[in-house]
């Protein structure tokens, strides 16, 4: 394995190695460039160390303290992100839908968020099919929803699960149409460039609390290996701390601690991808790159609204890809004259593993003592589903730092986060449609758990300095060496889940930055 | 549908875990419950009584098994300062916030019955719970926001730390740790042999 010495000017170095951090890392190094991935978190072989439990995987999960204000406060920790080498992904569930262009037209047809300042056709769908094709996506033949894709899922769907039989049921009822949904984890071995093959997914449901066989792609079975194999350098357990700059303020080292020790690493380009907490908050304590002031602005979370349900079927929650089934038609819900809101939503099944369940529970229906005891014994009958809607922008939602100080000795971030108007309208929306399918699939006991998924939009890019702080490229407006990678970016947080997305504006970051020669 | 108590660790002695399953559940199979307190690093005798009655309502176990504890791990947690990543942030740091919240049991108990939360009967307790739930409990020094958040976290941590434990989960009807061999029949009222 190739390894460089601090000394070393390296012609880049990547922040982090999740969804935006990995496959750039796996591009550069592939194009000759001698470049090192500092993470955070720690590199763990999940063959051997990961268990299936959830409480012994809570090592993947980000539980440095972050203050969660407003009406509507985000969970963070297991509900939001991850750490280790692959970031997020090794605990996500793999859920890949890609964006449909109008979610990247928000302004130009709702005159909300704002534009992507780019072609979805040329700039997004072109990655979209390289990474189906090379993280081993399983999907359906023809999926109903959105642009006539240029080549099919490299794998069928995988198999639907309890949830997923009882949303077709409740779905077909309704006239909801529906389709087996896309997931990044292998229905069959799958060969893999630079890693080999790869195991197909063993039906575990644990998805969430990382993948023990490699079946589900995160970044440490694809990327991570292939970065590795041309020659880029990880290093685990390097939390990045500061910046090193000349007197251009160009940057010239990124500054880490790694077990106790300071660490300076000499570089030409920096990528930070540490996710859209960490990359606002390193930028807000270093003072870096916000002449436009849009540092930790413009909080996006996605309305994740869930149904629970209890059937009177066995339906075992633990068992199959957890998000088997999809539907899309609630893409655009105003356009039937249902809805008046801005955007829209799509709707999934959900399994779920117990301990995440019973805590859902806790917080969403405050049930204890002798209700609790007997709401935990019906655990094998409960099945959900759930919205990830496009959730706007607004004054009132974004990041600061606090004046309350970590183990580090870094200034906590304290996020807001209010439902507007939109999201209000959106969830009531959802809710009823979705009482509906459950009790069309003979759902008892039914109850709603309003949430909101994933942290977006806290670095945006757009076309002018003035109202965001990256370029359509990532390229930081005021220090030309510094580049952003990951969720913070987006302009607008989409209708769907938004893995699939951050690694495609990844892999096109890489080759705009090659392309340039810098 | 339970399993009958043993379900678990007779199926931790099987092939069909993986190793690092099983020393995940059997660690906390083993682990002794320090119902004395004597280990404890953060709650002071006090508080561990009084937790040790609030979890009692709040999680009745059966009676006729070994009982899960869940004070020590928040204890152990507490006295390392680990966090879950996030806290609300009308609520102080987690340490401040169970200090306050227990004290803040003690105080509407006092107020309204004249006497500590542990020396209350089951109704009265049950009373104070839900009052603190609600964030309506009088007497207490938390505003009803604090309340309300307080014990949602709360319940919610010892929850989590109930339904960890294999023997809550054989009781749930949950034996997805058998995570060696694949699960094939997975739709609606669909068992593996392993399941049954
Ligand atoms: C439970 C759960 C389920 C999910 N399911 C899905 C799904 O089905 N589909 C989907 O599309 N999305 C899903 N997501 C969301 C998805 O995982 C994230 O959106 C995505 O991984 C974010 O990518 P990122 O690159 O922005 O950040 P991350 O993937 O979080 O990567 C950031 C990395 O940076 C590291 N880092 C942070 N700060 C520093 C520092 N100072 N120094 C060094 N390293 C640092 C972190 O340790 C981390 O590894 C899910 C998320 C969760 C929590
Ligand atoms: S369900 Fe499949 S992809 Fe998900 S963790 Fe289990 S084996 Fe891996």
């Amino acid at each position: 394995m190739t390894t460089y010495s601090t000394n070393d000017t390296v012609d880049a170095v990547v922040i982090g190695t999740g969804a935006g951090g990995a496959p750039l890392l796996a591009r550069l190094a592939m194009a000759g460039l001698r470049v090192v991935a500092l993470e955070a978190g720690a590199e763990k072989d999940p063959k051997t160390e990961y268990a299936t439990d959830e409480r012994a995987q809570e090592f993947l999960f980000w539980n440095d303290e972050r203050l969660s204000a407003g009406e509507n406060p985000l969970a963070f920790g297991s509900n939001n992100s991850g750490t280790g080498v692959g970031g997020s992904t090794l605990h996500y569930t793999a859920y890949t839908p890609r964006a449909q262009p109008d979610d990247m037209q928000m302004r130009t047809e709702f005159g909300v968020a704002a534009d992507w300042p780019m072609d979805y056709h040329t700039d997004i769908e072109p990655y979209y099919d390289e990474l189906e094709h090379f993280l081993g996506i399983s999907g359906p033949s023809d999926y109903p929803w959105g642009p006539k894709r240029k080549r099919n899922y490299p794998l069928p769907p995988l198999p639907l699960n309890g949830a997923a039989q009882l949303m077709q049921r409740g779905c077909a009822e309704l006239g909801i149409r529906t389709s087996p949904a896309a997931n990044a984890a292998l229905s069959g071995r799958y060969y893999q460039e630079g890693v080999g093959w790869r195991e197909a997914c063993t039906n575990r449901g644990f998805c969430q609390a990382g993948c023990s066989i490699g079946a589900k792609a995160s970044m440490d079975v694809t990327f991570i290996p292939l970065a590795r194999a041309h020659g880029a350098e990880v290093r685990a357990n390097a939390f990045v701390t500061t910046f090193d700059r000349d007197t251009q303020g160009r940057i010239t080292a990124v500054v880490y601690v790694q077990d106790g020790q300071t660490y300076r690493q000499k570089c030409r380009n920096v990528f930070l991808c540490a996710g859209a907490v960490e990359t606002p908050r390193l930028l807000l304590i270093n003072e870096l790159a916000n002449s436009s002031g849009q540092v930790g602005r413009n909080v996006m979370a996605h309305p994740g609204l869930q149904i629970w349900g209890e059937f009177d079927e066995d339906v075992r929650p633990y068992k199959g890809i957890p998000g088997g089934l999809i539907s899309e038609d609630t893409h655009r819900p105003f356009a039937g004259g249902s809805a008046d809101f801005a955007g829209g939503y799509l709707l999934q099944s959900i399994g779920v593993m117990p301990v995440t369940y019973m805590k859902q529970l806790a917080r969403g229906r405050g049930l204890w003592g002798p209700a609790l005891m007997e709401a935990m014994s019906r655990y094998n009958h409960v099945a959900g589903i759930n919205i990830l809607g496009d959730g706007l922008p607004y004054d009132h939602n974004y990041l600061e730092l606090s004046d309350e100080l970590d183990a580090r000795g870094l200034p906590k971030p304290r996020v807001y986060h209010t439902d507007g108007d939109n999201e209000k309208k959106m969830n009531a929306h959802a809710e009823v449609i979705m009482r509906n399918i459950w009790s069309a699939a003979g759902a008892k006991n039914v109850w709603a758990f309003p949430r909101a998924a994933h942290i977006i939009g806290t670095c945006r890019m757009g076309h002018s300095p003035d109202e965001a702080v990256v370029n359509a490229n990532g390229q930081s407006f005021d220090i030309p060496n510094l580049y952003i990678s990951d969720n913070s970016t987006f302009p607008s947080s989409l209708s769907v889940n938004p893995a699939l997305t951050i690694m495609a504006l990844a892999l096109r970051t890489a080759d705009r930055f090659l392309k340039s020669g810098e | 549908m339970a399993y009958p108590l043993g379900t678990v660790r007779t199926l931790l002695d099987t092939d069909h875990v993986t190793p690092a399953t099983r020393q995940a559940l059997q660690e906390r199979l083993d682990k002794q419950p320090d119902w004395q307190g004597l280990t404890l690093r953060f709650f002071t005798p006090d508080e561990a009584e009084l937790l040790k009655q609030l979890t009692a309502r709040l999680l009745p176990q059966p009676a006729d098994r070994e009982q899960i504890d869940v004070i020590n791990p928040v204890d152990h947690r507490l006295a390392h300062n680990e966090s879950d990543g996030w806290r609300y942030d009308v609520l102080p740091a987690d340490p401040d916030a169970w200090r306050m919240g227990l004290t803040a049991f003690q105080e509407a108990a006092q107020a309204q019955f004249g006497k500590p939360f542990t020396q209350l009967d089951s109704p009265q307790q049950d009373q104070l719970i839900g009052q603190m739930q609600q964030g309506t409990a009088t007497g207490a020094s938390l505003t009803a926001l604090q309340s309300k958040h307080f014990f949602e976290d709360m319940l919610a941590e010892l929850v989590s730390l109930y339904v960890s434990h294999p023997l809550a989960q054989e009781e749930m009807g949950y034996v997805g740790m058998a995570d060696k061999p694949r699960w094939d029949r997975i739709g609606l009222n669909e068992l593996e042999e392993r399941e049954k």
